[in-house]
């Protein structure tokens, strides 16, 4: 908001009233925000059909442009053209408004998405906080889905889905408290900054060994959150038909899938920021040496502008971060294709009997870890 | 052991409802037209009595037919009054089998059910039932298995009669 | 977890008085009626079980069949005996030529006509490579039921291989009619045993990633040991065959215990074992036995058909039949090793051109008779294991 608020103001002037700019940095800012998770979602629906395919020993999609990269455009468009069903049974209010729901919320999750060093939406103190909460959200939608469908079968994928969110909120959050509080912040811009030494390469995840089981912890349970194999219980295909999703045709089937995405990017986006140095690479940390940071200057006249040369550094820095969230997703996408499905009895016993206890342990342990460094070495 | 040693044995033990045998044989050139009779062997068991006979068979110990593998029916003609039930055993551990075959009016075709010795034949004897229309006393669950629950007729038998429609399906 | 196995009454609140102020409260809600099927991805065919479940917990299950019920018995007792044998690919549509075999088989016994031996020894072949392909599709859509996609894709890249070399010997990829009474169709063409030999060379390094990707899983072993016990004593009662029997521990398998063609001969060189189950990962009789005895038996499958190969004969592929064929007067009863169990063809004939009684004992009817038994007390996840694991084909559960 900051640096759209501050382009408004330089390129309009100061005649607007700050309402006015208020609403169009935000209109903005959504807007931003639609195209990234489309562009997002389209890409992983691309990436998740080669990288099956290939894993499967075969291409994916080969025809529809170089490689099937257009094949997103040509499902959206399949999906957009479909016959829009609602059973005749359903709750309609309910129905329609679930996709809904859950797609929102995890678009309001990315305002905490820090675009570049320099550019976001938001510079939201609670970051982490945010995305969590608004992800959880998600849950209601789904759960409303499976209710409003009228159908046995979805019922069971939305319980399953309510079951297992729930159990697996603790170890999420309680295994991102170790980089947090390593950090001390909930904000993800100043997280990563914080990571910048070492050439960009003073990750947390290297910094104190119980960031490595608190990541793989954070991994695990941030795979069922968004519901991925081997946690892909609620919409369990070869048992549920398709969970809760399973009367949902056409455009509504797509906005799940395009919150199902758009959560496993933020997810990662999360575990990259907090374990993975966020913006900091080698290439990033040379870049700004190179282009300088600073995005918004005080120029020759006293007044603030926009420095132009910085933007590459605030590129490679964007890139480096989306990078590693398709990395995190990539990650996931194999896990998927590889293992088979746990039953429901047996994830609920891992989250609280395994994952939640061995998070606190880490906790604990990096907290003294953290603390016998102060004490031994000074800050 | 083989056929005849089985067959001796169920003398020997009185296996109850026994009738006797049918062992295949080449054409007898001084019966006219008579065209012996290939393949297997089999008794003949009284159907009101196949379930003491079966019981015989299972728990005997030179017999032991652990398993019922197959309980099916035949109408051998349209003319013949009687229906035959054919029943396949087989013993893992002498690894031999027996074929029994029984007789059924096929006015009135009832006999006890067998499901009290071999669970197997549950299922088996719900078919026989709704393609020959016999009646099992003392089936647990006598509902038609493969067809739907409200068909009419035995479709296996000779004289049956194929619907002209079902449920206002022509079944031309 | 209790074990339920009646249906419990509509919603009910019982209240107790118990003593001095004490109260009992047992709230009772209704049981979930579920339909699994007639269409679903994890029934392996149209099939329809009517599921009571109570939350998670399954309390009750009842097959219904007959979906899929196409009157192969009675199509028997109307065309001839040659003609009958298309209908015979289509019950175990994955293993039509052991269908084939089975009914040929029986047909001869009453026909009493020698089979030369080029043919018998095709007809392992053939059958051993249908078995193959039938335990590649029941392990990878076992792998699929349980979640694990990338199996399924990697056993039918094999069972590709397969159905091409049937296509080359017989120009079908399904159902056969291949195996003919009195012998073969016709003679393998040349190079089809090299390609065959080159196939067993390759399947041995591939089987070996099914073992290691899927078998060996820790999830996969978490989601099939110690669910869905077949004890020995029920398998016996139900009249299981095959897999199901092998997988409780019990040494049955009627090519080497009621040994047909020439697996005698096979048996005694000692070129293949039969596995059975030893409870590795847990109870004995489990659905991880089960699918274990499968992915065994396909190596051992391998070794029959190395065997063939290397004692191939010259000579005629087929005795000689008439081509309207009456089959003396009498009955026989001949069952095989299906891959499913023990597929037995029971004929009858009064001496004509067409038969009287056309029996098919499926081994698939026989081994869903015990889901009843055994769904009710395990979780709906588990449902779909057991029922996974008990490999039916609807057509032939239904012929």
């Amino acid at each position: 908001m900051n640096f759209f608020l501050e382009g408004i103001y330089q390129t309009v002037g100061e005649h607007l009233p700050m309402w006015l700019m208020m609403l169009i940095a935000a209109v903005t800012g959504i807007a931003v925000v639609l195209g990234m998770v489309s562009l997002i979602a389209m890409f992983s629906v691309w990436l998740e059909r080669k990288v099956s395919g290939h894993i499967q020993c075969r291409y994916g999609p080969m025809y529809v442009g170089w490689h099937g990269w257009l094949q997103s455009i040509a499902d959206g468009v399949k999906l957009l053209l479909k016959e829009d069903m609602i059973p005749r049974d359903a709750d309609r209010v309910l129905f329609m408004l679930a996709p809904g729901l859950v797609l929102a919320a995890i678009l309001g999750a990315f305002a905490a998405y820090p675009l570049s060093p320099g550019i976001w939406f938001g510079d939201i103190d609670l970051g982490v906080f945010m995305i969590i909460a608004f992800s959880s959200m998600t849950t209601i939608g789904v759960v409303m889905a499976g209710w409003a469908s009228n159908s046995k079968w979805t019922i069971y994928g939305s319980m399953r889905e309510a079951a297992q969110v729930v159990a697996y909120e603790i170890p999420l959050g309680v295994s991102l408290l170790v980089p947090v509080m390593v950090a001390g912040t909930f904000n993800l811009r100043e997280a990563s900054a914080l990571q910048a030494d070492w050439f960009g390469m003073k990750w947390f995840l290297f910094t104190n060994p119980f960031m490595l089981p608190a990541f793989v912890l954070y991994f695990i349970a941030a795979l069922a959150e968004t519901k991925r194999a081997p946690f892909d219980l609620p919409e369990a295909e070869s048992e549920l038909v398709a969970g809760f999703m399973t009367e949902y045709s056409g455009i509504r089937w797509s906005f799940f899938f395009m919150e199902e995405y758009a959560a496993m990017f933020l997810m990662s986006a999360l575990g990259a920021v907090f374990f993975l140095g966020g913006f900091e690479s080698p290439l990033t940390h040379f870049a700004g040496e190179f282009f300088g940071k600073e995005l918004v200057v005080v120029g020759a006249s006293g007044a603030k502008e926009l420095n132009f040369a910085a933007i590459p550094y605030h590129l490679v820095a964007a890139v480096t971060l989306i990078a590693k969230c398709f990395f995190g997703v990539f990650l996931m996408m194999w896990l998927r294709w590889t293992l088979p499905r746990v039953r429901i009895d047996q994830v609920m016993t891992m989250g609280y009997k395994y994952l939640t206890p061995l998070s606190l342990l880490c906790v604990l342990g990096a907290a003294l870890w953290e603390a016998g460094k102060h004490a031994l070495f000074g800050s | 052991m083989d056929f005849q040693a089985i067959h001796d044995r169920l003398r020997a033990v009185a296996a109850p409802g026994l009738v006797g045998a049918d062992l295949p044989r080449k054409p007898d050139p001084k019966v006219k037209k008579d065209k012996g009779r290939a393949g297997d062997p089999f008794v003949i068991v009284e159907a009101q009595r196949l379930v003491e006979f079966l019981e015989v068979c299972r728990d005997d110990d030179r017999l032991k037919f652990e398993q019922l593998v197959d309980l099916s029916a035949t109408d051998p003609a349209k003319d013949d009054a009687q229906l035959w039930i054919n029943v396949q055993l087989l013993s893992l551990k002498f690894r031999h089998r027996l074929s029994i075959k029984c007789l059924l009016p096929k006015a009135a075709p009832s006999m006890p059910s067998t499901v009290p010795v071999y669970r197997a034949s549950q299922w088996h004897e719900r078919e026989c039932a709704e393609m020959f229309g016999i009646t099992f006393v003392g089936h647990p669950d006598p509902r038609n298995i493969l067809l739907p629950d409200d068909w009419v007729g035995s479709p296996l038998r000779k004289d049956y009669e194929f619907p002209k429609e079902y449920h206002g399906i022509s079944c031309e | 977890m209790t074990r339920e196995t009646q249906s419990t009454p509509a919603a009910s609140t019982r209240v107790q008085r118990l003593g001095a102020g004490e109260l009992s409260v047992d709230i009772r809600t209704p049981d979930l009626e579920v339909n699994f099927g007639p269409q679903h991805p994890a029934t392996h065919g149209v099939m329809r079980i009517l599921m009571r479940a109570d939350g998670e917990l399954v309390t009750g299950a009842q097959p219904h069949l007959g979906y899929l019920h196409r009157c192969a018995e009675k199509i028997g007792e109307n065309v001839e005996w040659l003609q009958y044998l298309p209908y015979t690919d289509r019950y175990d549509y994955l293993a039509s030529m052991n269908n084939n075999l089975g009914y040929s088989l029986a047909v001869e016994a009453l026909l009493g006509v020698e089979i030369p031996r080029r043919a018998t020894l095709i007809r392992i072949i053939c059958a051993e490579l249908n078995r193959i392909g039938s335990h590649l599709v029941a392990f990878g859509t076992y792998g699929l039921d349980i979640g694990a996609f990338t199996p399924f894709l990697y056993t039918f890249r094999e069972r590709e291989w397969m159905m091409a070399l049937f296509e080359k010997i017989c120009g079908a990829r399904l159902t056969y009619s291949y195996i003919r009474i009195g012998g073969l169709f016709n003679d393998a063409p040349p190079g089809w045993f090299e390609e065959v030999s080159r196939f067993c060379d390759v399947f041995e390094q591939k089987w070996q990633e099914y073992v290691d990707l899927l078998l060996v899983n820790q999830i996969y072993v978490k989601r099939t040991a110690n669910i869905g016990i077949i004890s020995r004593e029920m398998a016996l009662d139900f009249g299981l065959t095959g897999p199901m029997v092998r997988g409780s521990g019990i040494d049955w398998d009627l090519r080497r215990d009621m040994p047909y063609m020439c697996y005698d001969e096979i048996w005694r060189s000692g070129a293949f074992k039969i596995p059975i189950a030893r409870g590795e990962m847990g109870a004995l009789g489990d659905c991880w036995d089960r699918s274990w005895v499968r992915v065994m038996e396909m190596i051992e499958s391998i070794k029959i058909v190395r065997w063939c190969l290397d004692n191939m004969v010259e000579g005629p592929v087929i005795a000689d039949i008439p081509k309207t064929l009456k089959v003396p007067v009498g009955e026989a009863y001949v069952g095989i090793e299906n891959p499913r169990g023990e597929l037995g063809h029971y004929v009858v004939s009064d001496g004509g051109k067409v038969s009287i009684r056309t029996r098919v004992r499926g081994p698939s009817f026989c081994n869903l008779a015990v889901l009843e038994d055994i769904l009710p007390g395990s979780l709906v996840g588990d449902a779909i294991a057991i029922i996974g694991s008990t490999d039916i084909v609807v057509g032939e559960t239904d012929r």
